[in-house]
């Protein structure tokens, strides 16, 4: 079976159509813009075997404890990101959703990332002056990445939990152009610590 | 007697002189310490404000089109120096301090002058889509062209063969 000399013609013209849209997909492509997928930073604290278990808890004076803090940007954009250690009681202001601690931070780490990177770096830290006196502790330095700071902290057994409990946490704060400086991203990660007199 | 009253004399010189050592000893040291102190606040000061602007450049360049990883991991040497300098104020190591957020200042105001050249010598969208363009026009152009050629010898093949499978009648 032979097809006529005009149906031919329609191959020929669908063909060369195609051709034409083909050669100026990549303008065309530049015209649209991206899907706008979902835009989120993360941060998380790691043990020190790199997993989500094995976390420091019982705290005695002059051990070395040390985890992992990692961020990751998924914000279509490079991001500056501040991330504040900070250490409290569990009387004393702790940062939510919205708000950070009114805390000041003992350490910090300034990290750029890329769209689609992740940032993980070592927080090591040790407890120095660790008091017992009755039902209360109290712990009186901290050192953080080698860098030995004043706490003058106290807290009070803790019947429900037997325990005497302090807070390590870290907020992550974001950079905004708009602002021209670093603001809290309503994220933190934090790590309950019982004071002991012996690990 | 006038030996005791000389010594006496001696002894509450001596106190005076020595009270006045402490005196000015305590006035000159304060104001150092001070300006020890401000001058490390000021430094830290200066170098994030420096890795601030050049964030804001690299942001810049990273919208014009610019691979901004080096630039990226530069000023996160920057940052790792201010926070060591912001450690260093806390405990009491003013001049250390100083010197690690002078460091990170050079650092930042590296990357902002490289990310300024970058994103100078970046290509802009308009000129890139323009290219994509023109490179697809002349494709397009040439692709058109070879299939009227190829339509123009297609026909030629074709009717002879239309013409040679003509129904003849049989003698």
């Amino acid at each position: 079976m032979m097809w006529s000399l005009s149906a031919y013609r329609s191959v020929f013209i669908a063909v060369g159509l195609i051709g034409v849209i083909l050669c100026l997909v990549p303008a065309a492509v530049m015209l649209v813009p991206a899907p706008d997928a979902e835009r989120f930073s993360e941060l998380y604290i790691l043990g020190p075997g790199h997993k989500a278990e094995d976390y420091p808890f019982n705290m005695s004076e002059g051990n070395n404890y040390s985890v992992i803090l990692g961020v990751g940007n998924h914000m279509a954009n490079s991001m500056y990101y501040g991330v504040y250690v900070k250490f409290r009681n569990s009387t004393e202001s702790l940062a939510n959703s919205t708000t950070s601690s009114s805390l000041p931070a003992l350490y910090d780490y300034r990290v750029f990332l890329r769209d689609g990177q992740v940032w993980e770096g070592n927080l090591t830290f040790s407890f120095s002056n660790i008091v017992f006196n009755g039902n209360s502790s109290y712990v009186g330095g901290i050192r953080v990445n080698n860098v030995e700071f004043g706490l003058d902290k106290t807290a009070t057994w803790d019947n429900e939990s037997s325990g005497y409990y302090y807070q390590l946490f870290v907020e992550l704060w974001e950079y905004d152009q708009t602002g021209n400086g670093l603001f809290y991203h309503g994220r933190f990660a934090s790590l309950w610590l019982n004071m002991t007199s012996s690990a | 007697m006038r030996l005791r009253h000389l010594l006496r004399l001696c002894a509450k010189g001596s106190a005076w002189l020595l009270l006045s050592l402490i005196i000015v000893g305590l006035l000159s040291y304060g104001p150092v310490r001070v300006k020890i102190a401000d001058g490390a606040s000021a430094s830290i000061g200066d170098a994030e404000t420096a890795i601030r602007q050049a964030f804001n450049v690299t942001l810049g360049a990273e919208r014009a089109g610019v691979n901004v990883t080096g630039l990226l991991s530069r000023l996160d040497e920057a940052g790792l120096d201010l926070s060591m300098a912001e450690a260093a104020s806390n405990g009491g190591n003013a001049s250390g301090a100083a010197d690690l957020a002078g460091a990170s200042k050079t650092l930042a105001d590296g990357v902002a002058t490289d990310a300024l050249a970058l994103k100078g010598s970046a290509a802009s969208w308009f000129s890139s889509f323009s290219q994509a363009f023109e490179i697809g026009l002349v494709g397009a152009g040439l692709f058109v062209v070879v299939l009227l050629l190829m339509w123009r010898w297609f026909k030629r093949y074709y009717n002879p063969r239309l013409l040679g499978s003509r129904p003849g009648v049989a003698a």
